[in-house]
């Protein structure tokens, strides 16, 4: 069997591209508007976001044979916040200022839609393993979604890239202006339109 | 067993391990977060007396460097006396002194606002005639990010900038934050005493305003002294001698 017929892979690869979480789905639409004016805190909520979704599907995983079914739900949040408030504590103890500036979106995470969403989709009919996968899938799915616009954003917006300026102090000379417009969360929604757009040209089903 | 008692079970024990899971990360990870909340703690103190260049990049090292070199922390008394912090029995209101080459430049009060969902803190700073604000900072606030939460933003802080606490007259009159634009809102010879709000803010520029005034109300008697030009350094030193 080829590589990329296994299960395996199709959990992983899927939900990059073909069935993206934020594209197709539409789900985690909220965050992706409100951290993507700078790559850095973009990356670092792709980060913490894939480590949610990842380790949830995993736990759930496992668990999905001892969980009784009326209270899976409760099961499931438990574990969700319990990642996610892990997530926080570490953001505070090592980046702080990052987790500063991303305030209460690591929190949020709970409520993100995709965590929820592949638990139960997919983690509660699935084994561990497979599950895991399905879940870095899910979350590096968000972070392209999330580091594209985020790189949109910053370079036309600040006119820099992870914090560095790229665009050249003489372009500003000449008359050049930053697009004030890219740092406001509109600007996310059009430039998500617009990736959504280009996404299903390019891939036809 | 009955399902019910079943779900019951499982449901306590998983909350039990997660809660001793949490309980554990956060313990262990205390020491780095406090370290963490104390260096941003001193870096909004240095940005509000300027010696935080936006653009920069700052180790903790080298903000400890700077706090060390320029603040020092004081008590203010009743009548608006200044005596150095020391570790026993501190009395009054705390207070910390930006000293450059034995001469005080600024001071800087810590505020502790209310806010529309909570606690805003943060540092206002005064320079050494008592009545220009040097700067404004917060570290620490609740309120709804892009509304409120634009209180943290350093277009908001930068107004703060030369603004008056007093009016033309030499009267405490205290800073606050108005609704829309100073420019158009404000008689031209009360705008030293406005900052703009903040749209769709409204409520927390008024708690804020409010908090503003009140710590300053609490500190006046050390502004007059400052306006008075009856404190410098030496002043200071000298009362540290003369205190018991």
């Amino acid at each position: 069997m080829k590589l990329t017929a296994t299960k395996e892979f199709k959990a992983l690869a899927e939900p990059l591209v073909k069935n993206n979480p934020v594209f197709i789905q539409s789900l985690g639409i909220c965050s992706a508007l409100a951290v993507t004016v700078q790559l850095k805190t973009a990356v670092v909520m792709g980060l913490a976001m894939t480590m949610v979704v990842a380790f949830s599907n995993l736990i759930i995983s496992s668990l999905r044979n001892v969980v009784p079914r009326n209270i899976r739900m409760i099961v499931e949040l438990i574990v969700i916040a319990s990642l996610v408030i892990l997530a926080d504590e570490l953001l505070k103890a090592f980046l702080y200022d990052i987790g500063k500036q991303l305030s209460v979106f690591v929190g949020l995470i709970i409520t993100n839609c995709i965590v929820m969403g592949r638990a139960e989709t997919f983690a509660l009919g699935n084994p561990p393993w497979v599950s895991f996968l399905d879940g870095l899938g899910s979350g590096a799915g968000y972070s392209i979604v999330l580091v594209t616009v985020a790189f949109i954003r910053e370079l036309l917006g600040s006119g820099s890239l992870f914090g560095f300026q790229v665009v050249p102090e003489a372009l500003y000379r000449a008359g050049y202006q930053d697009m004030g417009f890219m740092l406001l969360a509109p600007a996310a929604f059009i430039i998500i339109g617009l990736l959504v757009w280009l996404q299903k040209a390019l891939i036809k089903e | 067993m009955s399902d019910t008692l079943k779900s019951i079970w499982f449901a306590a024990i998983t909350a039990l391990l997660a809660s001793l899971l949490l309980t554990g990360a956060s313990s262990g990870l205390k020491e780095y977060r406090l370290a963490n909340i104390k260096l941003d703690n001193q870096k909004n103190l240095l940005k509000s007396v300027g010696l935080i260049h936006p653009d920069v990049t700052y180790t903790g090292e080298d903000i400890e460097k700077l706090y060390r070199e320029n603040i020092k922390s004081y008590r203010a008394g009743e009548a608006g006396d200044l005596v150095p912090e020391t570790a026993a029995a501190p009395q009054g209101s705390p207070l910390f002194l930006y000293v450059k080459d034995n001469q005080t430049r600024a001071y800087i009060l810590p505020v502790h606002s209310r806010g529309l969902w909570g606690k805003i803190d943060g540092y206002l700073a005064v320079e050494n005639d008592g009545r220009t604000v040097s700067g404004f900072t917060v570290y620490n606030h609740g309120e709804t990010p892009g509304l409120g939460g634009e209180i943290e933003k350093a277009w908001f802080q930068n107004n703060f900038r030369g603004k008056k606490i007093v009016d033309q007259n030499d009267r405490f009159v205290s800073v606050g934050i108005i609704k829309g634009k100073v420019a158009d809102q404000v008689a031209a010879e009360n705008q030293a005493n406005f900052v703009d709000g903040i749209s769709g803010a409204t409520l927390t520029g008024r708690f804020l305003s409010e908090g503003l005034r009140d710590t300053l109300l609490a500190y006046e008697k050390v502004s007059a002294k400052f306006r008075e030009g009856q404190i410098n350094l030496n002043t200071a030193a000298a009362e540290k001698t003369s205190s018991p």
